[in-house]
């Protein structure tokens, strides 16, 4: 019980640096004005506009959730460390698991945030161009895919942001950690695609008969492919509330792996 | 029983490996009683702060232990009866003066009741009234020294480490530094403080510590290391002189 409201008054106070940085604002600004953008770019294409806007509302909303765990989150982190500011917080009464997951939530908290404003954002443009456009209307277009698509979004955000925790509890420079967290995420956003290669192809090349390795790297990093559901929210595709909720138990109970590693490596850490 | 407030033993402490290995602590043993005020000297990169460090569990003893009110560091929780102001105390630069104290206040597991009694007072003590809803981001160094002050303080706790509490501020803010210290002890408090200010620490210490290049050259009372007739600064010159001499034979 104690447990949970330390972890909810770090969470809170993590929050509220983070949405009184100026960083936040800018980052999110610019993206609202990117998915307004929607309107000029969406009349580029002369067919399947509906589709086209959808996407690129939903992906606008993704590359500025990255920008957020990569900038400003991996910042906040990088600071409680660099400039021992955590001193501060453990010379009390708090566990290092405490610390990461208050962290962790309050900055998954701030993406939800800014999930939401550019889902409003990029729902509105949306809903202008379907409206402009009327005959380009997907079939079986739906607002609920669309939120879920997001939820999605947002949690694989949750997934990178958990990865960048565990990168800042064992690399020694925030840079490095920077760049472990980067690619870490460019090889999970590739997992799916590489496994597919090598197990649909028998001609996958250093890769071949690996099937094994590939299916076991697929499950160490993490599978953010799982989370992209632009392209079934564009054509309005089916997504079944049951492979919802799976996901959300994979990002959950993926973040909280993560998290756990992430405590056993920073105990051994030195503070200073 | 009563504990010590503060015991190390035998402690050791290097940073780096193999041929660059830089020895910060070597054998230090310490013993601090309750309701003293002891002074750590030292002069610069003598292994004051990492001493503290190593108190507060951020860095991991190479060998030796280290107790506060008879907890093993590191092992049993006692994080909750010490107040700990570091060297160079930052803060979140977004949270207000009263939001930052309000956080460590809760994280020490204080009630809201007892925390919105306590930061009024803290923070009139410390001259930060008019400052406690501004953000910390554009507090002066001594302003964050004394905020620093009420954030160790917040909590009423029985021991307290004071990472040269005196340094950045003005002599207004120093004398009244002083002054706190003087009532904290009246108070029964434990104090444990590094300072480079000689007359502070003539001033406040019962007992003293002299440390140099990680070797502990004195530990005792005040009175007794004072050379008759001279003070505080020429013994201390002195101590460390012949420590350097015998270090060079
Ligand atoms: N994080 C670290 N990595 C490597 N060496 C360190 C580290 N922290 C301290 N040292 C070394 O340990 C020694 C003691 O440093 P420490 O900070 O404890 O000195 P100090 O007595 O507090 O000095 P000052 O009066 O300047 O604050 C120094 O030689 C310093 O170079
Ligand atoms: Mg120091």
């Amino acid at each position: 019980m104690q447990a949970l409201r330390k972890i909810w008054f770090l969470a809170l106070s993590t929050c509220t640096e983070g949405i009184r940085h100026r960083a936040l604002w800018a980052i999110v600004c610019m993206a609202a004005l990117l998915t307004m953008a929607n309107l000029g770019v969406t009349t580029l294409y002369s067919w399947d506009l509906g589709k086209v806007s959808v996407e690129f509302g939903l992906s606008a909303v993704a590359f500025t959730g990255l920008l957020l765990v990569f900038f400003l989150g991996m910042k906040i982190l990088a600071d409680d460390l660099e400039r021992s500011r955590i001193f501060m917080l453990l010379s009390r009464p708090v566990s290092i698991w405490q610390y990461l997951t208050g962290k962790f939530i309050g900055l998954a908290m701030i993406l939800l945030l800014a999930t939401i404003i550019l889902g409003l954002s990029a729902a509105l443009s949306m809903r202008y161009v379907l409206w402009l456009y009327a005959a380009f209307v997907p079939p079986d277009f739906s607002w609920l895919t669309c939120v879920m698509a997001l939820v999605c979004q947002w949690l694989s955000l949750v997934v990178v942001l958990a990865l960048s925790v565990l990168c800042f509890s064992f690399a020694r420079q925030p840079f490095v950690a920077l760049l472990l967290a980067v690619s870490s995420y460019l090889v999970g956003q590739n997992m799916e695609l590489l496994r597919r290669v090598v197990v649909e192809n028998p001609q996958a090349g250093a890769l071949a008969g690996q099937e094994q390795l590939v299916v076991a790297l697929s499950w160490i990093f993490p599978n953010l492919s799982l989370f992209d559901k632009k392209y079934e929210a564009a054509y309005g595709m089916a997504f079944s509330g049951q492979e919802f909720v799976l996901l959300c138990l994979y990002a959950i109970s993926y973040s909280a792996l993560l998290l756990y590693l992430a405590t056993l490596l920073f105990r051994r850490k030195e503070l200073a | 029983m009563t504990y010590p407030a503060i015991e190390i033993n035998h402690l050791r402490k290097g940073f780096g490996s193999g041929r660059k290995k830089n020895q910060a602590l070597s054998n230090l043993s310490l013993s601090i009683q309750p309701g003293e005020v002891f002074g750590f000297l030292g002069p610069n990169g003598a292994g004051k702060s990492t001493t503290i460090k190593l108190l507060l569990h951020f860095l991991k003893p190479d060998h030796g232990s280290l107790h506060i009110l008879g907890k093993a560091v590191g092992q049993e929780e006692f994080r909750h009866r010490i107040g700990y102001l570091s060297e160079f105390p930052v803060f979140y630069d977004h949270l207000t003066a009263g939001e930052t104290l309000l956080l460590s206040g809760r994280l020490s597991g204080m009630t809201r009741q007892a925390i919105d009694q306590r930061i009024p007072m803290l923070l009139e003590r410390m001259n930060l009234t008019e400052a406690a809803d501004r953000r910390v981001g554009g507090f002066s160094k001594g302003m964050k020294q004394r905020l620093g002050m009420a954030n160790a303080l917040v909590h009423d706790p029985a021991v307290l480490i004071f990472d040269e509490p005196m340094s950045g501020l003005d002599p207004v803010g120093r004398h009244q530094i002083k002054g706190l210290i003087a009532e904290l002890k009246q108070e029964g408090k434990t104090i444990f403080f590094s300072s480079h200010i000689l007359s502070d620490i003539e001033a406040l210490c019962d007992r003293i510590g002299i440390i140099h290049k990680g070797v502990l050259l004195y530990s005792g009372g005040l009175r007794d290391f004072l050379v008759a007739g001279v003070g505080l600064e020429e013994s201390f010159v002195q101590i460390i002189e012949e420590a350097d001499r015998a270090s060079f034979a």
